[in-house]
């Protein structure tokens, strides 16, 4: 649905884009996870046929996005991370006049204004002046808008931000019924539990790269291994720190207390044989588990590595 | 027929409110005191001095005239220069540049609205300036010319204002640009006339003072820079309507003598070179506010 190939965009000496690569399946909802300037939103105005890049390659829905630009328009559904919306015009004349935009006049136009508003929850609101509803209706209200012409694919930049826990979990069962009618959806966020809870995949970008893609699970996995191992002993611990000092695959060793807490890189497997080792060499372990972590602390770490990387 | 939905967007919204209400009384408000205060001084003042002068009446028209250009001058730049950078502003400008909208359809929408609003208020006056059919003097024809030429002037300033509030990133900003390019158009082509003439005035005086050979100060068809001046459009088209076209080109020749089939001719093609040049202006705006158009330098960041 969406092959985002090689794309460089640089605003005179900033490099806003260093060669991202993205790739989205038809039906998938892809989340877009990255830091303040790390490129998202650059990204999305290019998908949209809002920004050149300066070289790439854009293709949404088998359209060139760069040189056919007027049927891309036809393809995608882009709400900005903003409420572009028109204070003094009623939800359903707002709805109507992008309806006219799509050629819908008349009746037509004002059933399927009264769908979409009742797809989000907004069709006692019909009447109402767009200026007397709340920010998250107003979201709402973008988000039925860019749904009027039946798009392939919806690109909604940070949609959450800015809104209360309801309005925000509204909008997450709003675009779970909008995935299983067979919209493709690419979108940015902060709040990275959310987007693990609605995406199908993830790609977190940085410095205008893509430093990791992948599924939900394989982004948790990833998630995993990268939290801290936990071990509790009641006894022999200066035994315990040797055998991890020795350990390859163990790093960062912290002592609390009784506890010791690493960054063992190993998977599960060799995860017992460090728990063996310790038994055989007589240290009595009490517990032996990965540390809770969440999406934010892979986040960090990703774009820790890449700033360490990078200087 | 399909409507352009910006037009019909822009309109409905700026129809419905007070301020049209208002904008419309006060300006016919203000060309019926004008107008009635010129009726009344024709007729007062002429029959204190024992009778009438009927060819006065013909000033009552123009003062209407002249009243109904100056304000389509004054009004139009603040109906036009506001329409792109309003929807910078509200931030809607990118939803309308990711819709089907094309951005000359933006564009027309916006000039068309302005221009429909101005409109509204030029017919809603020609009662007022049915004023002058009171005595005669004045054909129904003359009245017609008068809104044309309201219409292409609305038409030239409100593309002027248009490509300003494209270009720029504040309504201020735009406002202030198209102001000043009016004024330029009024004053600034007039000044450009005569301060070439004052210079080749004392050129020629120094050969008379050297040589003893006068010859007239003569611009020659820099005169024709004020075919984009609306106010000299207006008195080439009043002073036809009145018979006395050949004053109006006596005054132009002895600045410069330009192309004089030109001179001749001054109503229809400044006329046309005024819708020329707001066809430059709507193009010009339309490739400005097309996003993919290639730029020398980026200047928006994430």
């Amino acid at each position: 649905m969406l092959d985002l190939e090689n794309v460089h965009k640089n605003y005179g000496k900033v490099t806003a884009l260093d060669g991202l690569n993205i790739t989205i399946s038809k039906g998938e909802i892809f989340g877009f996870v990255g830091p303040n300037g790390a490129g998202k939103t650059t990204a999305m105005k290019i998908i949209s046929g809002l920004l050149l890049p300066d070289s790439g390659r854009v293709k949404v829905a088998g359209v060139d996005a760069l040189k056919e630009n007027h049927v891309l328009k036809e393809k995608i559904g882009y709400i900005p991370d903003f409420f572009g919306v028109y204070d003094n015009l009623k939800v359903n004349e707002y709805m109507e006049f992008f309806g006219s935009i799509y050629g819908m006049e008349g009746e037509k136009a004002k059933k399927l204004s009264l769908e979409l508003l009742e797809l989000v929850n907004l069709s006692d609101k019909a009447e109402q002046y767009v200026d007397h509803l709340s920010r998250g209706m107003k979201q709402k209200l973008c988000l039925a808008r860019s749904l009027l012409h039946n798009p392939e694919l919806l690109i909604l930049d940070e949609p959450a931000s800015g809104l209360d826990p309801r309005a925000r979990y509204e909008m997450k069962e709003i675009l779970k019924n909008l995935r299983q009618l067979g919209k493709t959806i690419l979108i940015s966020s902060h709040i990275l539990p959310e987007l693990a809870q609605m995406c199908t995949n993830i790609g977190v970008i940085d410095k205008g790269k893509m430093v990791m893609t992948g599924t939900v699970d394989h982004i948790f996995h990833e998630m995993e291994s990268a939290n801290p191992l936990v071990i509790r002993f009641t006894r022999n611990h200066e035994r315990a720190l040797e055998i991890l000092k020795e350990n390859p695959l163990a790093d960062n060793i912290a002592i609390r207390n009784k506890s010791i807490s690493i960054t063992f890189k190993g998977n599960e497997e060799e995860e017992a044989r460090l728990l063996s080792t310790f038994i055989q060499e007589g240290v009595m372990v009490s517990s032996f588990t990965r540390e809770e972590g969440s999406l934010e602390s892979l986040f960090m770490q990703i774009t820790a590595k890449e700033e360490a990387e990078f200087t | 027929m399909k409507i352009n939905p910006v037009y019909k967007k822009e309109l409905k919204i700026s129809v419905r409110t007070v301020k049209m209400a208002f904008i419309i009384f006060f300006y016919n408000l203000l060309l019926a005191i004008i107008g009635l205060f010129a009726f009344y001084l024709s007729f007062e003042e002429s029959a204190m001095y024992g009778g009438i002068d009927y060819s006065n009446m013909l000033s009552i028209y123009t003062t209407i005239a002249v009243l109904e250009i100056c304000l389509v001058l004054f009004i139009v730049p603040g109906f036009t220069s506001s329409s792109i950078t309003g929807e910078r502003e509200r931030q809607t400008l990118e939803i309308l540049l990711t819709t089907k909208l094309k951005p000359i359809e933006i564009v027309l929408g916006k000039l068309g609205s302005s221009i429909s609003s101005l409109l509204l208020l030029v017919f809603s006056s020609l009662p007022i300036l049915a004023i002058s059919f009171a005595v005669g003097g004045i054909r129904f024809i003359d009245l017609l010319q008068l809104m044309l030429l309201a219409i292409v002037i609305a038409v030239f300033i409100g593309s002027i204002g248009i490509f300003f509030s494209t270009i720029a990133r504040k309504t201020t900003s735009a406002t202030v640009f198209t102001y000043g390019t009016v004024i330029a158009l009024i004053l600034g082509t007039a000044a450009i006339v005569f301060a070439a003439y004052l210079l080749i005035s004392f050129k020629m005086g120094k050969q008379y003072a050297s040589v003893g050979v006068y010859n007239p100060p003569d611009v020659g068809n820099l005169i024709l820079i004020l075919l984009v001046n609306p106010i000299v459009t207006m008195i080439a088209m009043i002073t036809d309507q009145f018979g006395n076209y050949s004053e109006f080109s006596k005054i132009l020749s002895e600045y410069g003598k330009g192309n004089s089939t030109i001179i001749e001719n001054w109503f229809a093609v400044s006329v046309i070179l005024q819708l020329v040049l707001s066809a430059v202006f709507i193009l010009g705006a339309a490739k400005f506010l097309n996003p993919l158009r290639k730029r020398r330098r980026g200047n928006s960041k994430e």
